[in-house]
């Protein structure tokens, strides 16, 4: 059977900094996944790093109760995918944030910090930038 | 997400149902307070239909590991899939849970 997958695709999506509005961005990822063909396993990676990253910027970017929003770009070409997640909250960046010690003790471990370090993780490459106002985190993945 | 709660006298059973995520994890939360109150006992967590879990979800889980931890109780871990599997792997949490697989 010929299958043919598409070389080049790209989509965005803009989203509320409502953390409600999750379930939106997990069938965003779905779509793109199953359009570029990837495997339930790479899938379900690519959503975990993105709700990561993205209710992040939903929680922590702008004032409570303050309604913004937040834009995800993802590109999928030669072989990778690429999410550019935007926000123009207050600058932050998350990749400066000492990774996690998984290899503490019950009582040692810390409640939180797991977020970005499973970014990071499942990603290949995670870069920030502040620019013009703007919060970018540039997220990549080889998925040949 | 579902949460169902039983209990017997040494243990308290939690069974959740479809994804632990961000926007589900204040009301899981509340949900298993029961389980926080009971740490002195055997708190089991069913996850046999648990299909995805993000950090918030693994905050749930690592509070209630160290509660019961401090109280003398123990959790155990019943059923995760691939890909949950591979979420504890990625952050260390299969050291610190006792897992069970049927």
């Amino acid at each position: 059977m010929f299958v043919k997958t598409k070389a080049f695709m790209e989509s965005k999506l803009v989203l509320d900094n409502d953390i409600q509005q999750i379930p939106q961005l997990a069938e965003f990822i779905d779509g793109i996944a199953e359009q570029a063909g990837l495997d339930m396993s790479v899938s379900m990676s690519l959503n975990l790093a993105m709700e990561e990253a993205v209710s992040n910027v939903m929680l922590y970017a702008y004032p409570q109760g303050s309604k913004r929003q937040v834009q995800i770009d993802a590109t999928v070409q030669d072989g990778t995918i690429k999410f550019v997640i935007s926000d123009s909250g207050i600058p932050f960046d998350p990749t400066a944030k000492q990774d996690a010690n998984i290899d503490l003790s019950v009582e040692d471990r810390p409640i939180g910090g797991l977020g970005i370090y499973m970014v990071k993780q499942i990603m290949d490459t995670v870069n920030y930038e502040y620019k013009d106002g703007k919060n970018i985190l540039t997220l990549t993945k080889s998925i040949k | 997400m579902e949460v169902t709660i039983t209990q017997t006298e040494q243990s308290m059973t939690a069974k959740l149902v479809g994804r632990l995520d961000t926007p589900s994890s204040q009301e899981v939360s509340q949900k298993l307070e029961p389980l926080m109150e009971n740490a002195d006992k055997e708190l089991i967590l069913d996850c046999t239909e648990m299909s995805y879990i993000s950090s918030s979800g693994l905050r749930i889980l690592l509070t209630l590991r160290k509660q019961a931890a401090a109280k003398g109780g123990k959790v155990v871990i019943l059923n995760i899939n691939d890909e949950i599997r591979q979420v504890f792997m990625m952050t260390g949490f299969l050291n610190l849970f006792e897992i069970k697989n049927a």
